[in-house]
């Protein structure tokens, strides 16, 4: 199979910072602008959870130049798609347009970006609080399991540590969000030069440089940033902690989390085809031996374990474990465990083929849109200082051996650096023990 | 000044259409191929004439059993050599069922195509199907179910289509079944609805990629050889509502935190005169962000996350439904502004700025929807299901674009009835049971949550 992938860009520097990353492709008449601020639940301060989060809602609300609800429906009304996203890291917003409105959404985006405090008032800081609260509910507190991740960032990242909590906060520290939070947030992370802008599709590099120029130019850069808070920490658990969740749910469901090394790093890729090999796709380990030999667990499209990608200290990988109905849950965690061990003592190199086979077209389906393509240069410009090395990504998973594979999921998902949380159907308490 | 204050001016529209295809028979058997070129991922599935609407009442969901059994294993495969022999091609396979279709096959590079097409043919035409396969699958169902329907908003569905369709109904149940209709089917309906629906004459294989170096001729055969025809016609559905008139189901949660609201009725299938009118106001009443309910319910109450509308249009039926998930303590005055709004569009229509956003959004939006593989190959499965001509899309867009005020405002008097409204809340029904019965919304019956 084809490995030689690799996506032409080029990259910019405004005067006041703007990191830009533009890459033409001509198949389709649209375009996808993509733009990363570093900023993202572990910049909050202590009483602030979750004020990422509703504070990217607040740059839906207008600004200088663009009234209350004037984004989405320009955007809309110009046969386009928008959104923004807030994680851990970072928080972004995009818009794929047709490609002749190229120049509204950049200048949507650039009008927010630095003119954001002569729309935000107390009305609407309120009303994107209620609205909040209500995606809290509606994602999490109204869902069965809905607080599983809560569970695994508590007890991966200690109380203190910026991961310790997840993006969608406590309702205490939203309903404490204050208008003046939001100006200070603002105008200490929203800034050209805290920023990666990247424009993928039908455009001429040239002209959409100018654009560029012409519509973030005059936005003045900070030049300084405060030290967010620390990120340090231990790279495994070191010991094994379990916790055990009643909740109004119909089977149980079992989550792992361990500790990975960071985004970027050799372990962590890595870790991409292990998980692949133990629990990407329905070829793998754990689902040939719990769902199709033993049958304890239930079957999903999605993948049985997964790392995912931080920069502060430590990286997630977790398994997500839904139990068959009647199955008793300790003889599901024992199978899980039994799978995870042996693939620490090896890996064939089938598995190993299959898994790049599959992480390679993974890879391809992600980047086969622009908006996907414009959302990955941003963040590896943005997470690791270079949108190059979205194209190194795959040539680096092609490297990792059989051996290397056994050599990984043995440190990582080791009995002493695991988190374990046990949903239970209607069990009167939490019990929470570390072993 | 440091930012621009005056809004870009706009260049003119690139041309669009829908990308061109080919329809071939081959082998007996129908074939579209789309060739995008510079697409190195690309799709080979099979549209079949196999939906759930064509299950008979009892076995609802057995077309999803047959869809799921098929990637489990062949005469010369058993489910993990199939897995495997497919992603080591780095082939995902996909395989479900609507309404109207059972769909099944890989998004694949395209270099692989050949070789995915010989697993997807293998999988329709050799599926082992034997007990101790279609006892896990149809067991996997069932606790799937149970799973979907411990979420409200899960439950909340299931409970709207068996109030506003009649038992005689295929529409009464979901697209998937349910746990009785899954446990009263046997291992030979599955056989028997895979012998009866699947077949040369039921299918239609779509390919869809960079074709440069693909043998679609080739791929053709591989498929149709050897497959036989389905005989007879395939069953229509009854799509009989259960009754006239305002009602209301309340499925109590005690101590839920959110009310999930659905209100809506029966309403008309894909084909119809006034799709386009229909459809592009029902957006503006709640399919897009700056729709009325979303306006009202989010961004001016505060109430939701979102809060949306839509007109669910099948082959022979169809729905309408308004949703939203409300916290607990604004349950009854967010039903009452989700009712109003319904009511004023019924009674008023559309403003003429509402229509031409709405339309500048829709016809806008076409070339984004419309740039990967497999929402092209979706969308030719759509041509295949509804017959329709091949230059559709264009049709639709074009149609889009002269859409009148007029024909949205006869389209939401006709189309929206305020008055046969179905309304289901699951929530916790202590907090809002007893106002509800004085809101005008019909008979109030409150069921406890089994899930």
């Amino acid at each position: 199979m084809a490995t030689a992938i690799s996506y032409p860009h080029t990259e910019h520097r405004l005067a006041n910072g703007l990191r830009v990353v533009i890459s033409e492709d001509r198949l389709a008449p649209v375009v996808a602008v993509n733009l990363w601020y570093a900023v993202g639940s572990r910049h909050e301060v202590q009483g602030r959870t979750g004020f990422a989060h509703l504070f990217e809602h607040l740059m839906f609300q207008g600004s200088a130049n663009v009234k209350r609800g004037e984004h989405f429906s320009t955007v809309n009304a110009a046969g386009g798609t928008l959104n923004g996203t807030t994680w851990c890291d970072r928080t972004n917003y995009y818009e794929t347009v047709p490609a002749h409105h190229l120049a509204t959404a950049l200048w949507l985006e650039a009008d927010r970006m630095g003119g954001l405090l002569e729309a935000l008032d107390q009305a609407n800081l309120d009303n994107q609080r209620d609205v909040v609260k209500n995606e809290k509910r509606q994602t999490r507190d109204n869902q069965p399991y809905g607080s599983w991740l809560d569970h695994l960032h508590e007890l991966c990242y200690p109380p203190g540590h910026p991961y310790h909590h997840t993006t969608i906060g406590s309702m205490e520290d939203l309903d404490a969000a204050s208008l003046e939070d939001a100006r200070a947030f603002y105008e200490t992370w929203y800034a050209p030069d805290n920023a990666v802008l990247s424009i993928v599709g039908d455009v001429d590099t040239s002209e959409a440089i100018m654009l560029v120029e012409r519509y973030f130019g005059g936005i003045p850069a900070k030049g300084r940033f405060p030290t967010p808070p620390s990120t340090e920490i231990a790279p495994r658990l070191g010991g094994q902690v379990r916790r055990t969740v009643p909740d109004r749910v119909p089977v149980p469901r079992i989550f792992v989390g361990y500790r990975t090394a960071p985004f970027g790093t050799s372990e962590f890729d890595a870790m991409q085809i292990a998980t692949t090999v133990l629990g990407g796709g329905r070829g793998s380990r754990l689902y040939k031996a719990l769902v199709l030999d033993r049958q304890l667990l239930q079957p999903s499209d999605s993948a049985i374990v997964d790392s995912w990608p931080f920069i502060g200290g430590a990286s997630l990988t977790l398994a997500d474990l839904p139990a068959r109905e009647g199955v008793d849950i300790d003889v599901l965690e024992a199978a899980y465990h039994h799978e995870v061990a042996r693939l620490a003592e090896g890996a064939t190199d089938d598995e190993v083929e299959r898994a790049k086979a599959l992480i390679t077209s993974q890879w391809l389906h992600h980047l086969s849109g622009v908006e996907g393509r414009a959302d990955t240069f941003s963040q590896y410009a943005t997470l690791l200082g270079d949108p190059e090395l979205m194209n190194r990504a795959l040539p680096a998973w092609l490297s990792v051996t059989a051996r290397d594979v056994a050599a990984v999921a043995g440190e990582v998902m080791s009995e002493d650096n695991r988190a374990v949380v046990t949903f239970t159907p209607d069990l009167p308490d939490e019990q929470e023990a570390a072993a | 000044m440091t930012l621009v204050s005056s809004r870009p001016s706009i260049g003119s529209p690139r041309p669009w259409s829908f990308p061109a295809f080919e329809r071939r028979t081959i082998a007996g058997g129908r074939v579209i191929s789309c060739h995008l070129p510079g697409r190195a991922l690309g799709v080979t599935s099979l549209v079949i004439d196999a939906g759930a609407s064509s299950e008979s009442i009892g076995r609802e969901g057995v077309a999803e059993l047959v869809a799921r059994a098929l990637s489990e294993g062949t005469s010369t495969l058993d489910a993990y050599g199939f897995a495997v022999a497919g992603e080591r091609l780095g082939a995902t396979w996909r395989a479900s069922t609507d309404w109207d279709s059972l769909r099944c096959g890989f998004e694949v590079p395209v270099a692989e195509m050949a070789a995915a097409t010989q697993l997807l043919a293998d999988a329709v035409k050799d599926a082992a199907f034997d007990d101790d396969t279609l006892g896990r699958v149809r067991e996997e169902r069932i606790d799937e179910i149970s799973i979907e329907l411990s979420q409200p908003a899960a439950r909340a569905g299931e409970a709207f289509a068996a109030e506003v369709f009649a038992d005689v109904s295929r529409y009464k149940l979901s697209d998937g079944g349910d746990i009785a209709s899954l446990e009263a089917i046997s291992h030979d309906d599955i056989r028997s609805f895979r012998a009866e629906r699947l077949g040369r004459s039921a299918a239609t294989l779509v390919l869809v990629g960079d074709l440069e170096a693909v043998d679609v001729d080739a791929l053709g055969h591989a498929v149709f050889d050897g497959w036989d025809d389905t005989d007879g016609a395939t069953p229509t559905p009854d799509a009989t509502p259960r009754r006239r008139g305002r009602r209301v189901v309340v499925v109590d949660r005690p101590g839920s935190v959110q009310s999930i609201l659905l209100l809506g009725h029966d309403g008309p299938p894909r084909k119809i005169d006034d799709y386009v009118a229909m459809t592009t106001m029902s957006m503006v009443l709640g399919g897009m962000f700056s729709s009325r309910l979303n306006m009202k319910i989010r961004e001016e109450k505060g109430y939701a996350y979102g809060a949306h509308c839509g007109f669910d249009t099948r082959k022979y039926g169809g729905v309408f439904v308004a949703r939203t998930s409300v916290q607990s303590d604004v349950t009854i005055p967010a039903l009452a502004d989700t009712v109003a709004e319904i009511e004023r569009m019924h009674a008023g229509g559309v403003e003429p700025d509402e229509l031409e956003q709405a339309r500048a959004y829709r016809a806008g939006v076409f070339p984004i929807n419309f740039a990967g593989v497999m929402a092209v190959a979706s969308g030719l499965g759509d041509l295949v299901v509804n017959d329709f001509a091949d230059d559709h899309f264009d049709q639709l867009r074009a149609r889009v674009l002269d859409v009148r005020k007029d024909e949205l405002d006869a389209s939401a008097h006709e189309r929206l009835r305020p008055d046969d409204l179905v309304t289901v809340v699951v929530g916790d029904a202590s907090g809002f049971v007893e106002e509800l019965r004085d809101t005008g919304l019909g008979p109030v019956e409150v069921v406890p949550d089994e899930g």
